[in-house]
């Protein structure tokens, strides 16, 4: 103890999320923990036996919270800012730098243009990334206007949803797609003639096969890794997740000497995909895995996918199914399979993270969780359900019995509250979309999510959204049972998440012991309220007691 | 790119227990460079069910097995996309790629990575169906919409286990699948058995097979020379012969130039040839097909024409 000195930072205001002290304005930080929280004249007493306290004023002005908990996440989030973004929002990069937001598919191919003009190698593929539809109703992006772009090179539009790509002619005629069979996948015109938009995966293996750009590689790459955490960073993040990575052998060592790195701003929880192996290799590649763990990167859950998205009509829904008449979407996995490895994950004590969208999909993974308990009853195992938009209140109620935590993506209600409403579920199902407040009401652990790259990465976003239930188009969701207060969505998004990956010993809020994980923001939310919350500048974080301060924030 | 001809993909699907393995399993044992047969690289979700003789594994590394007689067989880990992408990285390509799907995969979907691969076509999808569980997964309440779909989805329709279903059954299914899919062709396997050939397609021009006769398992094999006979007349002839014909194949020209013809199941597709086409024409089919002297009629280019 001796001398050492431990700083004591000074607060307008910190929000702890520790009931027994939510409110303090002190906060010292010794050795990457907290030493004391409370008063200045609370914390002075630890200096007799601690050794000196030096006090730093910086974010005198500033409020603080435990740094925020992503805790669904992908690290492809970081991979595409070596690349084009053209969508219909402003977006900061890792680097600090904004791209603003193109409002027409006219603005969005002048922009591209514009970079074609710029670039010295115009024969290499163009790659934008980040378009999104939904707020272009008059018409849909086709292959002419990417050929205005460019006829000589490969010109690829990625759609912010992911699910959807757009291409020039250039790369439709690499890939030889006009004399193709009929796919589904293959958007079409009257005249039977591919439009230039390629559904699901296709439109990616389609890029790869006649770009020669290796997206896989990049997506897990070390630098991608860098980006992603910049992202995070700069919304007040200090611990993400990377909600699904299969782990090939030996890319645990790079992560982790990417991760461990001191200016590498953020913890990262990775979750192995779970039916990458059959499985008893499975978890025997979980447990050699969890040998690289470090105070920074953690292998401690298992990733497994039941059902596809609402939005793509590939959830799995319960009759009737889609409002506008679709077919009912798909299982990503047998349920019998999926049964089986929630059995030997539940046995070999790995928490199980089940991503399910539709109803129908929940209630299957909660089927299958219960046989799994059956057979190896475990108390505290906290499998969760990811997503879960379409759950009820009896699914709750089940939730509830069986110990099963939920992860709800909130963020859909702004993107998709108003295709949902009128598109896929209808206004009756679509009110209960991502019922937060439901959750709560029958006593299931909650957090919320992004999705990054699916949508933006932002947490005092996410909380807005779960807070207000508000559509991009301007509805509101629900009757206001759904809602949540500005408390427990803060809660949410720092003590839920933390909870939701057994990390709340030690990160999540702000008390005595716990890791100096910090969000510094430039207004307490709380006395923001609900409206604001979205629009409060994050001015950096700490992360086990290193400070990152994002440029040009005030 | 163009150049070579395209890597035919075959899709085998069905349901959890069909029987997908055991006849991926009969066709890799059938094949190989090492028998004179083709090169085939199979996708498969799990190596341990595959059940391959050990003295069959030449080398096994990472997520790929390679099998003594020269075919190779990868695992997809839940990944299929990047499996494709490693698969089409081999060098040299396969003759033939046969993929194992999931017992809950649409095989269209995986049909459409063959749409838009420059160097891949859908050769056809197989769909078994388990005679003695059809009463259970037709009525499934989270799956029967897949099972419908896999079915509708086939080229060829295998009816499975048929030593586990009481008789009754097996007719009743027979009965219901030729009603709902009058131009598929259906047939019965036993322990996965069924010729390379009514699966896979002949594999080159080279492989002449016997002019006429019985094959195993009830099949029946017509191979002629074609000469110049407009491909809309030929498709039109062909289509008049379903659902007898299983496969057909043709190394053919005509006034537009050199071309290959595949039949899988009901459907024929062409692609452009880049050598000289020796009008080579082999039919796969059912004892129902007409007879030798009936084809060669029905494929002698009338004089009117």
């Amino acid at each position: 103890m001796g001398d050492k000195v431990s700083i004591i930072y000074q607060a307008k205001s910190i929000r702890t999320m520790n009931p027994h002290l939510p409110h303090a304005t002190h906060i010292a930080v010794r050795d990457g923990h907290i030493l004391a929280v409370g008063t200045e004249q609370d914390i002075d007493g630890w200096q007799e036996a601690w050794g000196p306290l030096e006090l730093n004023a910086d974010f005198a002005e500033r409020s603080l919270l435990p740094g925020f908990i992503e805790g669904h996440s992908h690290m492809m989030e970081g991979m595409f800012w070596d690349y084009h973004y053209i969508g219909f929002y402003d977006r900061e990069g890792p680097d600090g730098t904004v791209w603003p937001g193109l409002k027409s598919i006219d603005e969005v191919v002048a922009k591209l243009k514009e970079i074609q003009a710029a670039r010295s190698d115009k024969d290499t593929p163009l790659l934008a990334w980040g378009f999104d539809p939904i707020y272009f109703t008059d018409r849909r992006m086709n292959a002419a206007d990417l050929d205005a772009v460019s006829m000589d090179c490969a010109v690829i539009v990625l759609h912010a949803s992911l699910h959807i790509l757009n291409a020039n002619n250039f790369v439709m005629d690499a890939a030889d797609v006009k004399g193709a069979d009929n796919s589904e996948f293959i958007r079409r015109d009257e005249n039977g003639q591919p439009t230039g938009e390629f559904l699901g995966q296709l439109g990616y293996y389609m890029a790869m096969r006649t770009t020669g750009i290796n997206l896989l590689a990049i997506a897990s790459s070390p630098e991608t890794l860098v980006n992603f955490a910049n992202v995070a960073r700069q919304t007040g993040v200090t611990t993400a997740t990377d909600l699904v990575n299969p782990m090939p052998e030996g890319s645990e060592k790079p992560m982790r000497d990417a991760v461990d790195a001191d200016d590498f701003p953020m913890r990262l929880v990775v979750a192995f995909q779970g039916n990458s192996k059959e499985p008893e290799e499975a978890v025997a590649r979980m447990q050699e895995l969890q040998e690289s763990n470090s105070d920074k990167l953690r292998f401690s859950i298992i990733k497994m996918v039941a059902d596809g998205s609402i939005q793509g009509f590939s959830a799995r829904l319960k009759w009737p199914h889609y409002y506008n008449g679709a077919e009912n979407g798909l299982w990503y996995i047998e349920p019998e399979r999926l049964g089986d490895y929630l059995k030997a994950y539940t046995k070999a004590g790995m928490q199980v993270h089940v991503h399910t969208n539709g109803d129908e999909c929940t209630e299957v993974a909660l089927d299958k969780i219960e046989e799994a308990l059956r057979e190896h009853p475990w108390p505290d195992h906290r499998h969760t359900l990811q997503h879960c938009q379409m759950a009820t209140r009896s699914h709750f109620k089940r939730m509830k019995a069986l110990g099963v935590g939920v992860n709800l993506f909130s963020n859909h209600l702004y993107y998709w509250g108003d295709a949902h409403i009128n598109i896929t579920m209808g206004p009756e199902r679509a009110a209960r979309l991502d019922d937060a407040g439901g959750a709560l009401a029958e006593g299931v652990p909650l957090a919320i999510h992004s999705d990054a790259p699916v949508t933006a990465l932002a947490p005092l976003f996410t909380a807005w959204c779960a807070v207000n239930r508000l559509s991009s188009g301007g509805v509101t969701l629900g009757n206001g049972t759904q809602n949540i207060t500005v408390e427990q969505a803060l809660y949410a998004i720092t003590m839920g998440a933390a909870y939701s990956l057994k990390m709340e010993n030690e990160v999540g809020s702000l008390e005595t012991g716990k890791r100096a994980d910090i969000a510094i923001l430039a207004e307490d939310p709380i006395e923001v309220g609900a409206q604001g919350l979205k629009d409060i500048s994050v001015i950096g974080t700490m992360v086990g007691g290193h400070v990152h301060l994002n440029q040009g924030r005030d | 790119m163009q150049a070579a001809q395209k890597v035919p993909l075959t899709i085998i699907s069905g349901f959890l227990g069909s029987g997908k393995t055991s006849l991926l399993n009969h066709l890799l044992t059938q094949t190989g460079p090492s028998n004179g047969g083709r090169r085939i690289t199979a996708l498969v979700n799990d190596f341990g069910a595959l059940n391959i003789d050990a003295e069959l594994i030449a080398e096994k590394h990472g997520n790929q097995i390679a099998l003594a007689n020269g075919c190779v067989c990868c695992s997809i880990g839940d990944d299929l996309m990047r499996t494709f992408i490693e698969v089409m990285q081999q060098d040299p390509l396969p003759d033939h790629i046969i993929i194992e799907a999931s017992g809950v995969a649409e095989p269209t979907r995986i049909a459409g990575f063959a749409a838009v691969d420059p160097q891949m076509r859908l050769d056809g999808i197989v769909t078994l169906v388990d005679a003695a569980a059809h009463h259970i997964h037709s009525k499934d309440p989270h799956l029967a919409d897949n099972y419908a779909k896999q079915i509708a989805a086939a080229h060829l329709l295998l009816i499975s286990k048929t030593d586990l279903a009481d008789e009754k059954q097996r007719a009743a299914l027979s009965d219901e699948l030729r009603a709902s899919y009058p131009g598929v062709p259906l047939a019965e396997i036993t322990h996965g058995k069924m010729p390379i050939n009514v699966v896979l397609g002949l594999n080159t021009d080279s492989e002449i097979p016997h002019p006429q006769g019985d094959i195993e398992h009830d099949f029946v094999q017509w191979a002629g020379h074609l000469s110049d006979m407009p491909r809309a007349e030929l498709i039109a002839k062909l289509e008049t012969l379903r659902p007898h014909v299983l496969r057909a194949k043709g190394v053919l020209r005509d006034s537009e130039g050199a071309y290959v013809l595949h039949l899988a199941g009901g459907r024929i597709s062409t692609e452009a040839y880049a050598r000289d086409a020796s009008g080579h024409f082999v039919i796969i089919g059912k004892p129902q097909m007409p007879d030798a002297a009936a084809l060669a009629k029905l494929f002698t280019r009338s004089a009117a024409a």
